[in-house]
């Protein structure tokens, strides 16, 4: 079971956190046309490689954060960034 | 081949003055403390142990241990155990496998005639087509299938489960990983040892070599007197990322196997060798075993395994084998050594016994050597599963004939013959470096676990440096490149796949071993791939005139070794939640039902009596699974804008709302009502089963969207017990128990809220509303005083008739009044203005959670919820019944909720239908679950009863 | 009848009496408990003083564990956390821009005391965490999920023995209890009655 980094409890096993995946940041919905909001509900990049992307950490802090993992070989990189949501192709 | 028990060995495991009986096929047979259930057999004279899976050929000891495929046996009702490995226990009731009618005269063996058509990929070309056959083949091949039974009956087992943090595990406890364990350990880290054989010692178990015994002795006492956690019968069955480990520990005290999560800092891989069986015909004739299998019946069990050997030698080990055996009294006909390039070319005798073996066919030496008995030291499997599992993949050495690991990840080390050749002191001392080595990097692990957790004890300095590789390699001993003689044989013994099978499926185009392996099944069964993937690999190599190197090797995945789905299952956790009043319904004999982890009263008998004593006079109903969130900061009311669909920032103080929420994409994700109890304080109600949720949403929001706003959000469901008094005389039955509120229908009005002392509890708030359409009163009482606040009620109304209501009366009642159900009567894809309560969207609101789509949504004729009568009044369609078009099959909705309503002598749903049959006085045809279609009728409200909700405004 | 003025613990079975042994299990459920909210590094967390993990003990004798970043849980005897709590709310001295809560928990929150030396070992068979003394020592405060229950547990040594305070959702109190019991078993856990 992966390891993740939370910011606030340290590695924890994945199973502790919500994967919140490669959320996109949220459109201004006052301007945002059909297809960029349902690019924000539904669609992924998916990448095979490094991926910014978000996780809350539903047995321990409560906390929503955002990491970059690579999807390929599990590695995270970068200090994870508290109350981020934005994911996406990092 | 005659085996039999000999004289006591100075390096037997077995006591022979505690003799075990046990019944074998129904005959009794007896061993001794410490034989397997093999060993037993064996020095009974016993030599066909069970049916091979495909042609049903008797079949013998091959390797005499864990991984030998011709010992699966089911003891009592425990199917394929591993006879090979499990210890003889006193009345045992062993019986073989995948023989039919007996292991002696199996009819089965008639598939041997029919060889030539069970060829590789047989099941799949002939059991194809017609598809219509399928089931019938289904039961066929199901009486063919090998392995034991299943009782269905069987008591349940405890099956224990717990985790581990280990610094160093290391698995196998041969002298390598012995000395690494002891080694790590030596330097203060807390090390577990697993080793998968009964006993630690590896090879030196069954060796008779005055050194080996002697360093047995030595590391067995060092060990015994460390602080080393040594789990024996017990496996590293897996690894995961970050070295999280299965680990299944068969012998634990207290349960039949136990299941160790580990999260090793680094994992030692000393799983030893595998010794490989050599191909050629008759090959899997009882009487041709490995070296190891004789050299483990002579000196463990003193069994002695025939009476005139020939010895297939292409290492030590097999001059060891020959040594032994010439000891326990077994003539050595010849031995036949690799090294000087002979070899075996066949055996010859009946199906189930050797009677002579064919050396160095077409050469001049060739010669046929009257035997029962062949030993074949062919070589060695290196067992890299746990290296797999880590990333590495192992690369073949012609010099060594054998695979190595390549590279695996720095917490992962290997030590032992897995990585190379030499010494006993030799493999001792690359385990002890490696042991340092592994408690070096555990502790970098260590150390940063503890710099990076919030509540570990704080650590001094900058992390230390991921420590250098300097261990001295082990070296690479020659050996024969030993696979397939000139003749073809079994490949893999549990599979019954030949070389003969994987040089056709070569042929045939399956030219990449992952593949070939998949189309003849090589390798896929109880052995997974221990004896048999090198060679698997050689004969295909060998069939597309490839080097092995070439080819490669099949990718080991867990587990290690089979394990039971009870290991697996572990001991179950089903939380579940009750609130505080569940005494008092369990001594009323409730009947409950389990919403999600809530153990609910469901009814205390008859709910259509319930429902008409709400009706009529007063009934409570424990209602605290509502989902309840506290919300405190001056910027709520811009929150409740955004989750909710309508507005929220003119909601006085004492006063309730109903809100809708949607997700972004406008779907309704939740609903209930919010209170306003203070300037800066509310108080949400969520449904019972989105209280979890919507507490994930909100802080989602309040996080991720809008970190600014000042609202603290904490979850209150079960820090309030929570009883909906409901009734014409419900305002009576409260204001008998209550202090501090106004309770005139004029100053406590619908949808309001007041903090109250109810029955001397302080700290209580109520609001006016319902979920039943009767006058009611939703009381919240601090949980520690619940019980005694119900019955404090149930004691003031008796003259009123109160009584307890469920969750089925309230269902019932719900539906009369027409609410819907989020989740019930609402789906992954009703939006918002499908409810019919499109009026509460306000669009005009700068932003709220899923607003454009409402915004897109707005132009759309979407299906609607409606309430519907069946129009014969005693038909109550299931729930989920289609309503379709007239006689066609074309979906125009569904019922989404239906119950018979004891208020109004009659069937009433809900549902969901398309936008053209949504008004009222549409006659609709439901079709049932019997298949009969029904006529019904879309009513003007969603209310059957009372429409105009005059009574629970009273 | 229930007694209106006696607190219901959510733990209603009954277990053998028993005087200790190790480890030992109480139902600690009545203590007072409130939670604390404020900014995570403001004014109110200096005077709480238990960082984000950690445990203190307040003057006035309520301890205080910092729960979550920003949030606090303050138990003890009542009058332990009156003192405690008392002017957390208030505005004077502190920040303005501290923005606080803090709400009696009491109700909500089951709380059971686990202590002894077996009691790292028995939690390990039901919470995948580190409980060795480098990663939970003496003072340590964590969320974790207790036998699929997500708990908040503070190490909270007593009497030179490891003790650990659990705390879970007070409807899950009983199971809970039970699955403590359960995982006790193996090392002779008995049910005992204290305060927290």
């Amino acid at each position: 079971m992966l390891l993740v980094p939370c910011p606030n409890c340290g590695p924890r096993n994945s199973a502790d956190l919500r994967y919140g995946g490669e959320s996109h940041a949220r459109p201004d919905p006052a301007t945002a046309s059909p297809s960029e909001w349902r690019s924000y509900l539904y669609l992924r990049d998916n990448p095979a490689g490094w991926l910014r992307e978000t996780w809350y950490c539903a047995s321990g802090c409560r906390r929503w954060f955002a990491l970059e993992r690579n999807t390929a070989t599990n590695e995270f990189r970068g200090p994870p960034l508290p109350g981020d949501k934005r994911g996406g192709a990092a | 081949m005659t085996m039999s028990r000999l004289g006591i060995q100075s390096t037997e495991v077995i006591d022979r003055a505690t003799k075990l009986r046990f019944k074998w096929n129904g005959k009794r047979f007896s061993g001794f403390e410490g034989d397997t259930i093999a060993s037993a057999l064996a020095a009974s004279g016993e030599h066909i142990f069970s049916r091979s899976m495909k042609y049903h050929r008797p079949r013998g000891i091959l390797t005499a241990d864990y991984w030998d495929p011709n010992l699966l046996v089911q003891v009592g009702d425990d199917p394929n155990v591993r006879a090979g490995h499990r210890l003889l226990e006193s009345s045992m009731d062993v019986r073989s496998q995948n023989a039919w009618p007996s292991l002696h005269r199996d009819l089965k063996a008639a598939n041997s005639l029919l060889g030539r058509f069970l060829t590789a990929g047989f099941y799949y070309k002939t059991f194809m087509r017609p598809q219509w056959l399928w089931p019938t083949y289904e039961r066929v091949l199901a009486t063919f299938a090998p392995g034991g039974k299943i009782d269905i009956d069987t008591p349940h087992r405890y099956h224990d489960k717990r985790y581990s943090h280990p610094d160093v595990v290391v698995a196998g406890a041969g002298p390598a990983g012995i000395e690494a364990a002891l080694a790590a350990s030596a330097t203060g880290a807390q090390v577990l040892l697993v080793e998968h054989q009964h006993a630690v010692g590896g090879h030196l178990r069954f060796s008779s070599g005055d050194a080996d015994q002697a360093a047995l002795t030595q590391l067995q006492a060092t060990l015994a007197a460390s602080d080393v956690e040594v789990l024996t019968d017990s496996t590293v069955t897996g690894r995961y990322e970050d070295n999280w480990l299965g680990i299944v520990q068969r012998n634990h005290p207290i349960a039949v196997e136990r299941l160790i999560k580990a999260r090793a800092k680094v994992l030692v891989v000393a799983p030893g060798l595998i010794e490989r069986p050599y191909v050629f015909e008759g090959n899997d004739r009882p009487g041709v075993i490995t070296s190891g299998a004789a050299r483990r019946l002579i000196n463990l069990w003193g069994v002695k395994p025939g009476e005139r050997a020939v010895v297939f030698s292409a290492n030590a080990d097999g001059d060891a084998a020959a040594a032994d055996l010439d000891r326990a009294g077994v003539e050595i006909a010849e031995i036949v050594d690799a090294r000087e390039r002979r070899r075996i070319s066949s055996t010859t005798g009946s199906s189930r016994a050797v009677d002579a073996v064919v050396v160095d066919a077409g050469l001049a030496s060739n010669q046929r050597i009257d035997a029962d008995l062949l030993v074949v030291a062919a070589g060695w499997t290196a067992p890299t599963s746990l290296l797999n599992m880590a990333g590495d993949r192992p690369v073949y050495d012609a010099t060594a004939a054998r695979f190595f690991p390549s590279d695996p990840p720095a917490n992962v080390l290997a030590t032992g013959g897995i990585v190379g050749d030499g010494s006993l002191d030799q493999l001792r001392s690359h385990g002890a470096a490696t042991g340092r080595l592994a408690a070096a990097r555990a502790a970098a692990v260590r150390h940063r676990l503890q710099a990076h957790t919030a509540r570990a004890l704080a650590v001094d300095g900058t992390e230390p440096a991921w420590a250098p590789d300097e261990r001295s390699p082990l070296g690479r001993d020659a050996h024969p490149e030993l696979y397939r003689s000139d003749t073809h044989g079994m490949v893999d013994y549990s599979e019954d796949v030949s070389s003969k099978d994987l040089v056709a499926a070569s042929k045939e185009g399956y030219d990449s071993v992952e593949l070939a392996k998949r189309f003849t099944t090589a390798t896929m069964g109880p052995s997974q791939g221990k004896l048999e993937t090198v060679n698997t690999v050689a004969a295909i190599a060998e069939a597309r005139g490839e080097t092995i190197a070439e080819v490669g090797t099949t990718v080991w995945r867990p587990p290690y070794a089979p394990l039971t789905l009870g290991a697996l299952a572990g001991r179950v956790f089903e939380p579940v939640r009750v609130s505080s009043i569940h005494p008092w319904h369990e001594a009323k004999g409730v009947t409950t039902i389990q919403a999600g982890q809530w153990i609910r009263p469901d009814h205390y008998g008859d709910p259509a009596a319930e429902v008409r004593n709400v009706r009529e006079n007063v009934g409570l109903i424990d209602v605290t699974p509502l989902g309840k969130l506290d919300l405190r900061g001056p910027d709520v009311s811009k929150l409740l804008n955004l989750l909710y669909v309508n507005k929220w920032s003119k909601l006085a103080v004492g006063k309730v709302r109903y809100g809708m929420m949607c997700a972004e994409d406008g779907v309704v994700l939740d609903d209930g009502v919010t209170g306003r109890l203070g300037e800066d304080h509310y108080m949400m109600s969520t449904t019972s089963s989105g209280a979890g949720g919507v507490w994930e949403w909100v802080e989602n929001w309040l996080q991720t969207e809008r970190p600014d706003w000042r609202v603290h959000v904490t979850p209150v469901t079960t820090a309030y017990a929570s009883i909906n008094i409901a009734g014409p005389k419900s305002r009576e039955l409260v204001s008998r128990v209550t202090s501090g509120v106004d309770l005139d229908p004029d100053a406590f009005r619908y949808m309001e809220v007041r903090g109250a002392t109810v029955a001397g509890v302080s700290g209580c708030f109520m609001w006016r509303i319902g979920f039943t359409g009767e006058l009611s009163f939703e009381l919240h009482v601090p949980a520690g005083h619940g019980l005694a606040v119900w019955e404090a009620l149930m004691d003031a109304g008796s003259d009123l008739g109160v009584g307890p209501f469920g969750l089925e009366g309230q269902r019932i009642m719900r539906l009369e009044k027409g609410h819907f159900i989020v989740g019930q009567d609402t789906d992954g894809l009703t939006l918002a203005p499908s409810t019919g309560m499109g009026g509460l969207i306000k669009l005009d609101k700068d932003d709220f959670a899923g607003k454009p789509e409402l915004v897109w949504a707005a132009d759309r004729r979407l299906p609607q919820i409606v309430a519907i009568q069946p129009d014969n009044p005693n038909i109550v369609p299931d729930e989920a019944c289609q309503i379709v078009r007239g006689d066609s099959n074309e979906i125009l909705g569904r019922i989404t909720s239906a119950r018979f309503s004891p208020t109004l002598g009659r069937s009433i749903c809900l549902g969901q239908v398309e936008p053209e049959l949504a008004t009222g006085g549409t006659k609709l045809t439901v079709l049932l679950t019997s298949g009969e279609r029904i006529s019904a009728t879309v009513i003007d409200h969603h209310a059957h009863f009372d429409p105009a909700g005059e009574r629970l405004r009273g | 009848m229930a007694d209106v003025s006696k607190f219901e613990s959510p733990v209603v079975a009954s277990y053998p009496p028993s005087s200790g042994g190790d480890p030992t299990l109480a139902d600690v459920s009545a203590t007072t408990k409130w939670l604390v909210r404020a900014d995570a590094d403001g004014p109110t967390a200096d005077q709480l003083g238990a960082a984000f993990g950690r445990s203190q003990v307040a003057a006035g004798g309520a301890l205080v564990l910092g729960s979550r970043p920003g949030e606090w849980i303050v138990l003890g005897a009542s009058v332990q956390v009156s003192m405690a709590v008392a002017g957390l709310e208030q505005p004077e001295g502190l920040d303005s821009s501290d923005f606080v809560s803090a709400l009696d928990w009491t109700h909500g929150r089951a709380l059971f005391r686990v202590t002894g030396h077996g009691a790292a070992r028995m939690l390990e068979k039901v919470c995948s965490l580190d409980w060795s003394d480098p990663m939970t020592p003496d003072g340590a405060v964590v969320s974790a999920s207790v036998a699929k229950v997500t708990c908040d547990i503070a190490r909270n040594d007593a009497d030179g023995a490891p003790s650990y305070l659990i705390f879970c959702d007070r409807s899950f109190g009983q199971y809970l209890f039970d699955a403590l019991i359960d995982a006790g078993d193996e090392f002779g856990i008995s049910v005992v009655t204290s305060t927290a």
